[in-house]
């Protein structure tokens, strides 16, 4: 209540103040001969010229500090893909033909601002038009353009229709976190269905053994919500419960009842036909993503609830994940993650950051660490209060220390499905085979 | 006409409150912009504190928002998310289109083409209203306990659709959607009000080609509104049935806490198409009226013919009709055929072409003329300046491939602040300006207008221009932290310097709504023409009667754009001066 106060005491004060200062102003004009607000006078024009033109130096020389301190591409380094250094030389031609622009029509617009001030003396140039000025702003900018739009549409092609070849990693996008699943020897994700989705099964994978889990825990419930509304009526047949409590659980009910109809309808091939349900079998379902360095992987994104988007920064790679609908990504990762940090502009950088890292944990009175480079996924379509915080740890390694990871990083890693072990690397070369 | 011949006596009501009269209504749409401007700006240095000092409590914010929104005076989440959907709305909506052409359409389509009044003073009284109750429904969605709408301004589905994804999506979104659909309405009305006054009503002499480059920008602007405005209906009244019919046009394969919902079948990208196709037109409808009202401004006080009259209207033109088969670049990552990426990708690029030959147009008008610096040119220099600076860094979001590195980014946010926030806000600001004395029959004070230019622009660019770098650097945009990630911790110094330079654009605008109040209760009284400015408004008395002029309407013989015309004693020459013999229109 204070603080309201003394905001809208300052507030008053304020707004009394300027209308002091005002009368002030208009009294001391009166005095100094000045009859009207409409007329700038002639310090009036040249101080307002000089000041385009001081303006304009202090805005291109912010803008050449921005450059020179954060430079294109500040904290995500060289591209760590194929198809990211394209992306990034198409950006430089694109910087290269903007800049100029920026930096000469700017200092026409300034620099005229401040050479043709109004003075008495002076009379205007008469110059509506001129057909052949017209055509020279028509053509270059549409010359110009033509490149830009020949040489991104190669780029752009070439990256989206290259989406089919790569070893199959899913990544399924829930408020607020991912889960990824690599899709195993067979480099086919094992069919899943929104409907199955349930606890036990976060991906909702279909298999024999989810049907029947998913059968149990919708029974399971429903007879729960039966027992809870048998159980809170009273003699006269009405609920205990509050009514709007009845409703939802009713509708809980219905759904649950709806669902297991739809799961059986749609999805249940029936006992004894499971083969349809194999390609899950050496499925995994894993914590982090880890990739092989010069692998090509194609990337599936599936969401559970919002729209969300899965960005890459280092790989400059970012698609939507959409309920409902199935996108793709393709990128080959080229550098490993220890190659990134072992880079000197990396670790420079990265000092840098732990000392603006830890000065903040130490202000905060948090406990100070010591930060690493990494490659990091995280969500770039608004998702909600944790939208901020979905990251997941991307690693970039050679294939022997992925066939370390994978084989020796906790059974849960290596669990598939049908609950067999797999032994990763063992499997694939009986595939190669 | 007969309004000459009777002058009936108006009560209070209806000449202040439920007014026909357009100058009224201009003022009133004005003084409402104005209000929800100031709300929508007050967020914005609200949230920038978060995101400048992550970790300081600021008492200040709980006892703006109240303790549910800042317990501490830290800013929650949710609600971080709800003042940035809040200010994107109410600046992109309420101020930037209703307040702008709501504005200038109103004040200046009858006076420039020499009509009496808009072609349905009722109509347009209407529109108004109904404009103030969205705004009003908008406002209110602040002050509920589950907090605004937060799913973002351009509130896709599913997460606009169930209060489970986020509490806004409840109370706060129906208020939104129920306020959008009002003032849907009301820019219809409005709309097709204008195109049928610039249409009908202009005065004897008024060719099309004799409009003043204002009326000419209304006008397109206008027509992309009713084109456009149909559709974000349809999308909100779907989203609606959505949310509260149990429809799925925007649903499918959807799991909550509670289990697997039944919808299935719709899709979210749907109304990423049918808001898109609004959306983008609406950058233009933005941004028109504040390039026309820049045209019209910059020739009147560089004392020069703006250049390339008809070249502008062709422009104007071809960015309207480009701004409908360009939607599709917002959504290049939605996992849209590459193909279709590749086509939107080039229309996109089209818009440079038109956009370009405004621009030189501009400098070109400046070049050699004798420019006074009244505030509103000082807003308008700094709008193309905006124009310009934004619009070179739209090629490279145009451009589907480097849209994948740059999408919702803080590239994007700086990008679209200042080419069409700002270039909007400061052409409003130089309309406000110039036309002040046609509205109040005062004049502002030009000095505070001069500090209030050269503050404005400072910060905005300052606060803007940084931004491009935090998105190369990978930033994305609506993160309530970034110190979630170590890999931008590098930022944090750049963004407490966004945050200072916001705070203080933001409190910097007080000069201006203190000269604007001022001036109109004290300002000195206004000549009737202090721009020394051609177009017919300035023809008319300064003090406002019904029917905007005394007498016979002026008879037009000549383009708006007669300054410094050789072979004539002054620097300018009124639309309503008939041609000398044997001189030539232009």
């Amino acid at each position: 209540m204070e603080i309201k106060f003394i905001i809208i005491i300052t507030v008053a004060l304020f707004f009394i103040a300027l209308v002091q200062l005002m009368k002030v102003y208009d009294l001391a004009a009166k005095v100094r001969g000045e009859k009207s607000q409409e007329k700038v006078s002639r310090s009036e024009n040249m101080l307002m010229a000089n000041l385009m033109l001081i303006f304009m130096i202090a805005f291109f020389g912010f803008v050449i500090w921005l450059i020179a301190k954060y430079g294109s591409n500040s904290g995500l380094y060289t591209a760590a893909t194929e198809h990211g250094q394209e992306i990034d030389q198409l950006l430089m031609f694109n910087w290269w033909i903007i800049l100029p622009v920026f930096f000469i029509t700017n200092t026409l617009l300034f620099g005229f601002s401040w050479k043709y001030y109004y003075r008495e003396e002076r009379t205007a140039l008469y110059y509506p038009h001129n057909n052949k000025l017209e055509a020279v702003w028509t053509i270059v900018p549409a010359i110009a353009l033509a490149f830009i739009v020949i040489y991104g549409l190669m780029t752009w092609n070439k990256i989206m229709y290259n989406q089919e070849k790569g070893e199959v990693v899913e990544v399924y996008a829930y408020q607020f976190g991912w889960i990824v699943r690599y899709s195993g020897v067979d480099n086919t994700l094992g069919k899943a269905d929104y409907k199955m989705v349930s606890a036990t099964n976060p991906l909702g994978v279909i298999t024999q053994k989810t049907i029947t889990e998913t059968y149990n825990e919708i029974d399971q419930r429903v007879n729960d919500i039966d027992s809870t509304l048998s159980n809170n009526i009273n003699a006269e047949g009405k609920y205990l419960l509050p009514d709007s409590k009845v409703d939802k659980l009713q509708e809980e009910l219905d759904r649950n009842k709806r669902r297991k109809y739809r799961i059986e309808a749609s999805i249940d091939r029936k006992n004894g036909n499971s083969t349809v349900y194999e390609s899950s079998d050496d499925d995994i379902i894993v914590q982090e993503i880890h990739l092989v360095k010069n692998q090509p992987y194609t990337f599936k994104f599936r969401s559970k609830d919002v729209i969300h988007c899965p960005w890459f920064p280092h790989f400059r790679a970012q698609i939507n994940a959409v309920p409902g609908m199935e996108t793709s990504f393709a990128l080959t990762p080229t550098i490993t993650t220890e190659e990134m940090r072992a880079d000197p502009d990396v670790i420079k950088h990265w000092e840098n950051i732990n000392v603006i890292h830890n000065e903040r944990k130490r202000r905060i009175g948090e406990e100070e660490e010591r930060v690493l480079f990494d490659y990091v996924l995280m969500c770039n379509k608004i998702c909600g209060a944790g939208h901020s915080n979905m990251q997941l740890k991307v690693i970039v390694e050679t294939q022997e220390e992925f066939n370390n990871w994978i084989e020796n990083n906790g059974d849960n890693k290596r669990l598939t499905f049908s609950g067999q072990e797999v032994n990763w690397s063992k499997t694939k070369e009986q595939a190669s085979l | 006409m007969a309004h000459d011949t009777h002058h009936h006596k108006e009560s209070f009501i209806t000449k202040y409150i439920f007014s026909q009269d357009h100058k009224m209504i201009a003022k009133q749409y004005l003084l409402t912009a104005i209000f929800m401007g100031a709300i929508g700006i007050t967020l914005s240095a609200l949230f920038r504190m978060k995101l400048g000092w992550p970790d300081e409590k600021f008492p200040l914010l709980e006892a703006i928002l109240g303790s549910d929104a800042a317990p501490d005076g830290l800013l929650d989440s949710n609600w971080y998310l709800g003042l940035v959907t809040l200010h994107g709305t109410i600046m992109v909506f309420f101020v930037l289109t209703g307040g702008l052409s709501g504005t200038f359409s109103n004040l200046l389509i009858p006076l420039q083409v020499g009509a009496r009044d808009m072609a349905s003073g009722l109509l347009n009284m209407v529109a108004y209203w109904l404009f103030f109750l969205s705004s009003l429904l908008m406002a209110a969605s602040l002050f509920i306990e589950t907090g605004p709408a937060m799913a973002g301004w351009t509130v896709y589905p599913p997460l606009s659709v169930l209060a489970e994804f986020q509490p806004g999506s409840g109370l706060g979104m129906t208020l939104w959607l129920l306020s959008m659909t009002v003032f849907i309405a009301s820019s219809l009305i409005g709309g097709i009000n204008y195109i049928v006054t610039i249409l009908n009503l202009r005065t004897k002499g008024m060719t099309m080609t004799r409009l003043p480059l204002t009326i000419w920008a209304f006008f397109i602007t206008a027509i992309l509104g009713v084109l456009s405005f149909p559709v974000l209906l349809s999308a909100a009244v779907l989203l609606l049935m959505d949310r509260s019919f149990g429809t799925s046009f925007y649903m499918s394969d959807i799991v909550t806490s509670s289990g697997a919902l039944d919808a299935t079948g719709g899709s979210p990208i749907l109304y990423e198409h049918l808001f898109w196709f609004l959306g983008h037109p609406e950058v233009y409808i933005i941004l028109l009226p504040a390039l026309g009202m820049t045209s019209e401004i910059i020739s009147t006080c560089a004392r020069k013919p703006i250049f390339g009259y008809r070249a502008m209207i062709g422009s104007m033109l071809a960015i309207g009709f480009l701004s409908f088969i360009v939607w599709g670049h917002h959504m290049f990552l939605t996992g849209m055929n590459p193909f279709l990426g590749g086509v939107f990708t080039f229309t996109t690029l089209l818009i440079a072409i038109p956009s370009a030959v405004k621009a030189f147009n501009y400098i070109t008008t400046i070049w050699k003329g004798n420019v006074v610096m009244t505030p509103a040119m000082l807003f308008c220099i700094g709008s193309v300046s905006t124009f310009i600076s934004g619009g070179v860094t739209g090629i490279i979001l145009a451009d589907s491939a480097l849209d994948i590195s740059q999408h919702d980014t803080y590239f994007v946010v700086g990008h679209f602040h200042i080419v069409m926030g700002m270039t909007a806000i400061l052409g409003m600001f130089a309309g406000i300006y110039h036309w002040f004395p046609k509205m109040y029959g005062k004049a502002m004070n030009k000095r505070m207008g001069m500090v209030h230019f050269w503050i404005t622009i400072i910060c905005g660019y300052g606060v803007f221009l940084p931004m491009h770098f935090l998105g190369e650097g990978g930033l994305p945009r609506r993160y309530y932290e970034n110190t979630n990630f170590p890999m931008f911790d590098h930022f944090l110094d750049l963004n407490i310097l966004i945050s200072i330079f916001a705070s203080v654009g933001v409190i910097a605008q007080v000069i201006f709504f203190f000269n604007f109040f001022y001036s109109i209760f004290r300002g000195p009284r206004s000549s009737q023409n202090p721009w020394n400015s051609n177009s017919l408004e300035w023809t008319t008395p300064v003090e406002h009667v019904h029917g905007n002029w005394i007498g016979e309407i002026p008879i037009v013989h000549r383009w708006p754009y007669d300054y410094s015309k050789p072979g004539k004693e002054k620097d300018f020459v009124p639309q309503n001066v008939p041609l000398d013999d044997n001189e030539e229109e232009h």
